[in-house]
């Protein structure tokens, strides 16, 4: 048993100067914190030999309430900065956290050339259908005929699908959940931290500030309960017809397979032509 | 006993919404920040599921409840069966 004065479990990874964190009330990037420690946990990570990157955007602050490594980038540059970290270091975990503007808008082309080249990389991609920083813009991820402030007649575009979008090209892990779905979450994060290669997963998450101020969906559990309800599995979306499914979180695991991994194979490389592996320049080394 | 930080929590209530035993309840005064704040209103229901603690987005709530102790131990054990 627990004494009484027990602080909430996740609260040791976290750095509690900084608590109560930015975040608007309801918002998922809380949730996913917590989801993503007891994926670590699960999977029995170090959580000293992790190192996270992260962009620009909400979701992007999240590295900077965790008591580990952590890289503050440009924006839509979280990948390429994280892929030379992990060739350069290739014993540490790294993570990246991303929004959907980050990943899929201004970084499309990162994302989809990291998991080509399938780098050893869990990327948790935080999709709230929107620009919630910048004042609610347009994302290339809200559904059609959803409202924003460049929006303000509805959006008449598809949006992208990048669970489906990263499994097509090429990564070796790619998971769609939203944040309502908890236990499934967790077990992605864990099959994530396990996978030799690129791990991706989607999270919808809720914007109760601006999406769902701009859609009429303005409280919390309103926003969970719309997410609940058009949420709807991966198998019972084969059998569908693709217009039923418009407008649907599909949601699921999308590939889950082995492939060859980059920063081994450049350690094979260097082995085969020069008989070593390739030099790690630490400060400390030369310390010592 | 589960526990609420008061400090931290913002009164989004979604763990009043995921709970699917309703073992919370909001409270009709608000506090000094304006928020009102969830209380448990029948601790006896709770099975320790322990969905409320991760879906808090404030990392406000942690449950001690002396029930279904193997949900704490490893998600993936199976309680009923010793073999796989």
């Amino acid at each position: 048993m627990v004494d009484n004065n027990s602080p909430n479990k996740f609260i040791p990874y976290l750095r509690e100067d900084r608590l109560p964190h930015i975040f608007c009330a309801g918002c998922g990037n809380g949730t996913i914190i917590n989801a993503f420690l007891k994926g670590m946990e699960n999977a029995g990570m170090d959580f000293d030999n992790i190192a996270m990157v992260s962009g620009i955007g909400c979701s992007s602050r999240i590295p900077g309430y965790m008591k580990c490594d952590s890289l503050h980038t440009t924006h839509g540059r979280a990948l390429s900065f994280a892929t030379g970290l992990k060739v350069s270091n290739p014993n540490l975990d790294v993570v990246v956290f991303t929004g959907d503007g980050d990943a899929a808008s201004i970084g499309g082309n990162h994302l989809i050339h990291a998991a080509r080249k399938n780098v050893n990389l869990t990327v948790i991609c935080i999709n709230n259908n929107i620009y919630g920083m910048t004042g609610g813009q347009i994302s290339p991820t809200s559904p059609k005929e959803s409202f924003a402030t460049t929006a303000p007649y509805g959006s008449k575009d598809y949006p992208f699908k990048l669970a489906e979008l990263v499994a097509t090209a090429g990564a070796t892990y790619s998971a769609r959940w939203t944040t309502l779905q908890v236990e499934n979450l967790i077990g992605s994060i864990k099959k994530g931290f396990e996978n030799d290669g690129f791990s991706f997963i989607e999270v919808v998450s809720q914007c109760p500030t601006y999406y769902g101020r701009k859609n009429k969906i303005r409280t919390p559990t309103a926003m969970a309960l719309t997410m609940k309800n058009n949420t709807i599995f991966k198998f019972e979306a084969d059998k569908m017809k693709e217009k039923d499914i418009i407008g649907k979180i599909v949601v699921g695991e999308f590939v889950n397979k082995q492939h060859p991994e980059y920063s081994d194979n450049i350690q094979k490389l260097s082995k085969e032509n020069f008989g070593d592996n390739t030099l790690i320049n630490s400060a400390y080394e030369v310390l010592k | 006993m589960i526990y609420i930080d008061e400090d931290l929590c913002k009164g989004c209530h979604l763990c009043v919404y995921m709970c699917y035993q309703n073992v919370y309840a909001i409270s009709s005064n608000a506090n000094k920040k304006g928020v009102l704040l969830p209380y448990v209103n029948f601790e006896d229901r709770c099975t320790n599921c322990g969905v409320c603690e991760v879906v808090c987005p404030d990392q406000a709530i942690t449950v001690n409840v002396n029930k279904n102790w193997w949900v704490n131990k490893d998600t993936n054990f199976n309680p009923r069966f010793n073999v796989k």
